[in-house]
């Protein structure tokens, strides 16, 4: 059970550990040194309560009343803990835009991502996608000369990536990730079943398997299969999984209500929210906590606090009342360590405004993202795939993730979308807003033509059941100014928290990624034989789509209009290395400046391949709970002055 | 007539060989299954988005009759039986079995102090029933109906193990049950019958969901499932009866004495509890809409006697029938009673849960199309072959 407490209450008091933040990471470091018996206390920025059946059914309340949908949708703002939302920004331009909101941005791109700030963190509303990175991720400036290699392999996480796949309660198919190639074990078994692919991705496989598609950017030629993608979802308990214990794997339910949360039964909002919890998230972990950890929400950190040579004393924390308004009291707790489990971007603001790790210079810098390029079709008439039915998305191509084409371009991965042109026009509101005839045309005139009724019915059943989209989303190597400032100066939040300041751009290799993704989603949408009606350029309304440019890799290949979406996978930005000049971390996620001080969560990754990085990340999370238990059974440990003095003296009698 | 009617009738013994163990337990599958149109009327006559709590609560104990409603069609597999579903409860107001004399008739009623009423008395401990002098047949409660199986089963398989040669009672085909597979999280997971250690566990969940563990008012899925204590179905009702949660210290025969819940009485559509289909003649849509209703019931009765009888795989095709029944309800409870008088009381049309041989018959045969249909709906359906994994099981 989650022992509460509050800021109040641990003021000036010493814990072993600080674990600033609930979500994946945090949540999990908590579980494990609690388990340990070490005394934890959880600072988490955000609004609690969600633990409860009544908070929780609070937040699909609030998802189901949101006129947008978007990923922060369940949840209210916060004057207090505040964080980013997708709908900040506004395109003003084919090349510009503004934005309001948490985030100031500077640079020539929006950073167009996302983050929560509540009890558990981004892990709320995350989609649940828990592929494993390739072997090949790991070290992208060795094998194909771009981007920052990893201080560890894949092999060297394996058993932390298993471990994570068991906790997060993940369902896939080993064989078929073996095959892929990111499974080193041909016997590996995930604990639960796949969750069924859907009808879709059966049209997919039956119409791509086995096809080629050129690449001219790669100068290479792929052959398609349309694999599954292992996710963070209840489904059927795996028969074959064995942790040797003898028992049946058995899938976690739902959060403050026992006797519920089912199996996913395709409600088909996994972001934000899935309403029955199949989908697994950070407050499952903390139901495990033991008596030793603490957790206090309402309590947001604004320091590190220094301590005696290089090492840090504890944290400075502002608690408050109501998420409303930004009145609150200041608070100091200390510990022997402290871990920074606050989103990358978070870390990094507060190791700014710490002044603390940042010996190397790269505190915030290498911010990197999937930029995701989205294409919608069609698919005939005859062939309707019925669309927005089960999570987001339950397969995958993955061909384009990795060999010798990286030296060219950015791989990407692409995503068999389950949700029609939801993510690209707001379907299916927009396909009934557009068939009703609401909103304007570019001049601002009431359409016409709109109808409803049986014809409206009928419609709607006959395209949005036909809607099919990729979403391919590209690797983002770690670049210097990709970056997260503060400027306390001026950028401040309601409580006196320095913002963050974001410089966001795309490089040559990335806009050459989506060139050939566009490319390649036009050859697939042939294969499909399904209609093409992706626009990524001017609207009906006159205006440019967010993350609009035009790009031509060179060569004889003509510009094109292309764009991208944030999903939000905020990386790199305490990245991890072995020498001390060039990164902030060391593999086990400690500061290199900092004893007693570490940064974890995908900050830590200087690359983030193609996967989406929760499952790393929960592995590093694991990794770094087991070096932070060796550091403080090491803390208490009789002091060895004593014992040599003392041999010492013998010696001498 | 209904087996547990007749067991009922008879005096009060444990079963005596394996036949009559059969017997007992396919009156065990309708005694679970007889409570379960009382609840779902409690629930589904609520507002919608009023009285979370006891929503949630009602939902809770439904859940476990249906795990319970399993687990005694496991036993009756695993012995050699075969579920009946066409012996279940076919109308209501309809007499508890095996309970004291004195307890009333059940009737479907909507969510109300009387409605809770009800519920205590169909899940009240076997301790709580004061002597009753005149008992002609010595039946006091459910919990001691379960009790007397709970020996049967005991010495029964003794007694067969004693045989030269050694025996068992557990003659069943074990792939013919239902586990955890088809079925967790719902109040626990249904676990497969295979021998006397997991049949006496099943029988210990059923009684001890229902009536308190070891009499406490909590139940005993923390111990047996790992999940969060709970207190027993009795308790969990009376708390929603009084308006109050228990407390730390409260006895089981003490009153709740813990914080106050958000119980609104009249946040409910309120029904008449002898409701029949023929009470709606006259208003041919909801007459359709009633029908409608009884008809899926019977569906999802029928597809559920597939799934004791080795299938139960089909166990999620009974998901999209139970959405159905609550949707279907739900057009039953928000229309005024078609008769005059009683609409001027506020009553509502409600669904009736009567079956019939007819509807049982169409049940089934809508059960046996499942069994030879393929799985993707026709509109879907491309032409061409399915890779392996849309194939039926």
């Amino acid at each position: 059970m989650t022992v509460n407490t509050t800021g109040s209450a641990v003021d000036g008091r010493h814990f072993d550990v600080i674990i600033v933040g609930s979500g994946w990471a945090g949540s999990l470091l908590a579980r494990h040194l609690g388990r340990q018996n070490w005394r934890v206390l959880v600072l988490e920025a955000g609004n609690g309560g969600t633990d409860t059946w009544e908070g929780f059914q609070d937040t699909v309340r609030t998802f189901s009343a949101a006129v947008v949908k978007a990923s922060n949708a369940a949840y209210r703002t916060s004057a207090a803990a505040p964080f980013p939302d997708v709908l900040d920004l506004r395109s003003t331009g084919p090349s510009s835009y503004t934005t309001s909101g948490h985030f100031e941005q500077t640079g020539p791109f929006p950073y167009a991502g996302d983050y929560l700030r509540a009890l558990g963190g981004t892990g709320m509303h995350w989609f649940g996608a828990v592929p494993r990175m390739f072997p090949e991720d790991f070290a992208t400036r060795t094998n194909f000369g771009y981007g920052a290699d990893w201080p560890v392999t894949a092999m060297d996480l394996e058993r932390h990536v298993r471990e994570a796949e068991l906790l997060i309660g993940t369902a896939g198919d080993g064989a078929e990730q073996h095959r892929l190639g990111v499974v080193a074990d041909p016997e590996y078994q995930y604990p639960m079943e796949e969750i069924p692919p859907s009808y879709l991705d059966a049209r997919f496989h039956r119409l791509l398997d086995g096809r080629s598609v050129t690449d001219k950017i790669a100068e290479s030629a792929y052959t398609l299969q349309v694999y599954g993608l292992p996710q963070a979802r209840n489904s059927t308990p795996n028969p074959a999984w064995d942790d040797g214990s003898g028992n049946p794997y058995r899938p976690r339910g739902a959060v403050g209500m026992p006797n519920f949360g089912e199996r996913c039964v395709g409600n088909a909002s996994c972001t934000p929210i899935c309403p029955v919890q199949a989908k697994s998230h950070p407050l499952r972990l903390q139901q495990d906590f033991t008596d030793s950890v603490r957790l206090a929400t309402r309590c947001v950190v604004s320091r590190v606090l220094p301590g005696r040579g290089g090492t840090v004393r504890g944290v400075e924390f502002r608690e408050y009342g109501d998420p409303a308004t930004p009145s609150s009291r200041p608070y100091t707790v200390e510990a022997d360590i402290v871990v920074l489990a606050a989103h990358s971007i978070e870390n990094a603001v507060l190791l700014l405004a710490s002044g603390m790790a940042n010996s190397s210079g790269n505190v915030g810098r290498h911010l990197m993202d999937h930029p995701t390029l989205l294409a919608w079709a069609e698919m005939p008439a005859n062939d309707p795939v019925g669309a927005f039915r089960g999570p987001g998305h339950t397969s995958g191509l993955e061909c384009f993730r990795t060999g010798q084409g990286r030296r060219k371009r950015a791989p990407f991965r692409i995503e068999i979308s389950n949700w029609g042109w939801g993510w690209s026009t707001g379907a299916p509101l927009s396909s009934v807003a557009r068939m009703l005839g609401l909103g304007g045309d570019a001049n601002g005139e009431v359409r016409h033509g709109g109808y409803f009724g049986p014809k409206l019915r009928r419609d709607l059943g006959q395209q949005v059941n036909r809607q099919i989209q990729l979403q391919i989303a590209m690797e983002q190597h770690a670049e210097r100014n990709n970056r997260v400032t503060i400027d306390p100066a001026r950028y401040r939040d309601g409580m006196g928290n320095p913002r963050p300041i974001i410089h966001y751009d795309l490089d040559h290799r990335v806009k050459d990624g989506l060139y050939a993704a566009r490319e390649v989603s036009k050859a697939i949408f042939k294969l499909l034989n399904a209609t093409d009606h992706t626009n990524l350029g001017v609207q009906d309304d006159g205006s440019h789509p967010l993350g609009y440019f035009t790009h031509t890799p060179g060569g004889d290949l003509p510009p094109q209009d292309l764009g991208y979406r944030g999903p939000g996978h905020a990386a790199g930005t305490h990245i991890m290395g072995t020498r001390k000049s060039t990164s902030v971390v060391d593999a086990d996620q400690r500061t290199h400046d900092h004893p007693n001080l570490y940064a974890v969560g995908c900050g830590s990754m200087p690359s983030i391949g193609t996967s989406n990085p929760t499952l790393t990340m929960a592995a590093l999370a694991l990794r770094s709970a087991e070096r932070i238990h060796r550091d403080l059974a090491e803390l208490h440990q009789p002091v060895t002055v004593a014992t040599s003095h003392l041999a010492g003296k013998r010696a001498a009698e | 007539m209904t087996t547990m009617y007749e067991l009922a009738q008879q005096d009060y013994r444990q079963p005596k060989d394996v036949p009559e163990l059969r017997r007992y337990l396919q009156a065990a599958l309708e005694v679970e299954h007889l409570t379960i149109p009382v609840y779902l009327t409690g629930m589904y006559s609520i507002k919608p988005g009023t009285n979370a709590y006891a929503y949630g609560v009602i939902r809770s104990v439904l859940l476990e009759e249906m795990l319970h409603m399993t687990l005694a069609a496991n036993l009756l597999t695993a012995v050699g039986g075969k579920a009946d579903v066409s012996k279940f409860v076919r109308k209501y107001p309809a007499r508890l079995p095996f309970a004291d004399k004195r307890v009333p008739e059940v009737r479907l009623r909507h969510y109300s102090p009387e409605a809770l009423v009800t519920f205590l008395d169909i899940e009240r401990p076997q301790s709580f029933v004061p002597p009753n002098g005149q008992k002609p047949t010595g039946w006091t409660s459910i919990g001691q109906f379960y009790d007397a199986i709970r020996r049967g089963v005991t010495d029964l398989e003794q007694a067969a193990r004693e045989q030269e040669p050694p025996s068992t009672i557990f003659t069943g085909v074990a792939g013919d049950q239902i586990g955890p597979r088809d079925f967790y999280n719902s109040g626990g997971e249904v676990f497969a019958v295979t021998g006397l250690k997991t049949a006496l566990l099943a029988i210990e969940v059923i009684s001890d969901q229902g009536e308190g563990a070891h009499d406490t008012i909590w139940d005993s899925d923390d111990k047996i499932f790992g999940e969060e204590r709970q207190v027993a179905h009795y308790f969990r009702f009376n708390e929603i009866h009084k308006g109050r949660r228990y407390g730390r210290h409260d006895l089981p025969r003490t009153s709740p004495s813990g914080p106050l819940l958000d119980i609104t009485w009249a946040d409910a559509y309120p029904i008449d509890p002898m409701a029949k289909i023929e009470d709606y003649r006259d208003s041919p849509e909801l007459k359709t809409q009633a029908v409608l209703f009884n008809k899926t019931y019977a569906k999802l009765i029928a597809v559920l006697e597939k799934t004791f009888h080795g299938r139960s795989d089909l166990m999620h095709h009974v998901v999209p029938l139970m959405v159905e029944l609550r949707d279907a309800s739900q057009r039953l409870y928000r229309n005024p009673h078609p008769n005059a008088a009683k609409a001027a009381l506020g009553l509502h049309a409600s669904p009736t849960f009567e079956l019939t041989d007819l509807f049982l018959a169409e049940g089934r045969t809508y059960a046996d199309e499942l069994v030879a249909r393929t799985e993707e709906p026709s509109q879907l359906r491309g032409g061409g072959v399915l890779p392996s994994w849309t194939r039926p099981h």
